[in-house]
């Protein structure tokens, strides 16, 4: 269609009345896009259009205005509120669930801290408990052995013999207590002369002549078991070299004490 | 501020470039819808309801395309043209006492729709054709019938109409320009 067709149709107006179909609506935006003087009087109409309208104009009420800018704040306010609703759940939720990891973490932690004291305490409890035990098998031992000598000294069927330095040792002295009902000999060391570092007391049993070992002396004890020796005829004590001797050096011998049958 | 910036706002949901745009162009938009439908209250309602339509589908006005008030126009037409149709038929299912209403409820006093300005300065038949068209919302078409005359010879009548109009405004605006340089 050439420009003057077009302008001489009265398509244009019609166009700008709003009357063309969607096919006839292109073809024309079409013309116009590509016709700039089609364009220059299509504006002209469009201009003449609109001053016609302002001539024309009946003003409305102003309620109408107040209504349509109410009407659109109502629309943007609900999809607010709507919005602020889903986000102000969101953050409820959120809070709650960011509240019950932190109690959890903080009861976590601080049974964690609980946990790691009591272990702490339980050890030292452990330790103390330890020391406690050891003291008590230490303090039973040492009643059991006491109560043990106590038993031996006191017993009726114990018979209690004195052996005295003689000249080679004379401040020396053994209490000596005999069981022959329960086969014991316990000895108290306590008033035995110091030796040289290189010997050792040793005892004696005298059995029809013969001298049988009844063991060393360890001084380091105040109350010590020796070997019982059945028939003993007298108890003898010598002085050795260190670990003692298979036989008994007879010019050693510090005392002797002779038992009662 | 200019139009094409208050249209760009009023794009990005700016509610001061809608009240700024309703300013300006409302009025135009109202004498238009009150004489095709001819009652103050529902031609109100379509007043906000045209608005409300600006605002919502402002993102497809094409400045490219033609001027605002074109765009307005043919969204204020549509929806008076819409309620029209409804109008009449409702009037149709219902019985005769609603359709013995209808002249009970133009209740605007002719004076007020007059027209104005220079469009009574053209002949008759132009002010008629131009009426029937632009105020009244027939189409071509219809409104060629409606003068009982060819529609070769209705265009020629809205051509021309038109053409008269411009020369109006053209010398209007010459006149004022003069104006403007002798009170310099």
């Amino acid at each position: 269609m050439k420009r003057k067709d077009i302008i001489e149709s009265g398509i244009l107006e019609q166009y700008l009345l709003g009357e063309l179909d969607s096919s006839k609506k292109l073809e024309i935006e079409n013309a116009l896009n590509s016709d700039t003087e089609l364009k220059n009087y299509f504006n002209e109409l469009e201009e003449t259009f609109e001053q016609l309208g302002q001539e024309n104009a009946i003003k409305p009420p102003l309620d109408v205005k107040t209504n349509l800018l109410k009407s659109i704040k109502n629309n943007s306010t609900e999809e607010t509120i709507i919005n602020d609703t889903k986000s102000f759940e969101l953050k409820t939720l959120l809070t709650i669930a960011a509240s019950i990891a932190a109690i959890l973490l903080i009861g976590i932690l601080w049974t964690y801290s609980e946990l790691n004291t009591t272990k702490k305490e339980l050890q030292i409890v452990e330790d103390k408990n330890q020391i406690l035990i050891d003291d008590l098998n230490s303090v039973t031992e040492n009643l059991e052995t006491t109560t043990k000598w106590l038993k031996q000294i006191i017993s009726p069927n114990s018979r209690q013999y004195v052996l005295i330095g003689n000249k080679l040792s004379p401040n020396s002295k053994v209490i000596s207590y005999v069981n022959n009902v329960d086969k014991s000999v316990v000895i108290n060391t306590k008033e035995l002369a110091k030796l040289n570092a290189n010997q050792d007391y040793q005892m004696w049993a005298d059995v029809e002549g013969e001298m049988i070992n009844m063991g060393i002396i360890d001084t380091s004890k105040e109350l010590l078991a020796m070997t019982y020796i059945h028939n003993a005829e007298s108890l003898n004590i010598t002085i050795e070299p260190k670990g003692g001797n298979d036989h008994p050096t007879v010019s050693k011998l510090i005392s002797n004490v002779y038992l009662e049958p | 501020m200019s139009d094409l910036i208050l249209i760009k706002q009023l794009q990005n949901k700016d509610e001061y470039a809608l009240s700024k745009l309703y300013g300006k162009y409302s009025p135009a938009i109202f004498g238009v819808i009150i004489r095709m439908c001819k009652d103050e209250a529902h031609a109100q309602n379509l007043l906000q309801d045209t608005f409300i339509t600006v605002w919502e589908k402002s993102h497809q006005y094409d400045p490219e395309k033609g001027r605002f008030y074109t765009w307005i126009y043919r969204i204020a037409k549509n929806k008076v043209l819409n309620f029209l149709r409804k109008s009449d038929q409702l009037i149709q299912s219902e019985d005769l006492s609603v359709y013995s209403n209808k002249e009970d409820e133009i209740t605007i006093d002719s004076e007020y729709l007059e027209l104005n300005g220079s469009i009574k300065k053209l002949e008759t038949h132009h002010q008629r054709a131009l009426e029937l068209v632009y105020f009244e919302g027939l189409t071509h078409r219809e409104a060629h019938k409606e003068m009982d005359v060819p529609l070769g010879t209705f265009k020629s009548y809205i051509r021309q109409a038109l053409q008269k109009l411009k020369e109006h405004y053209s010398k209007t605006l010459v006149l004022l320009i003069v104006l403007i340089d002798a009170l310099r």
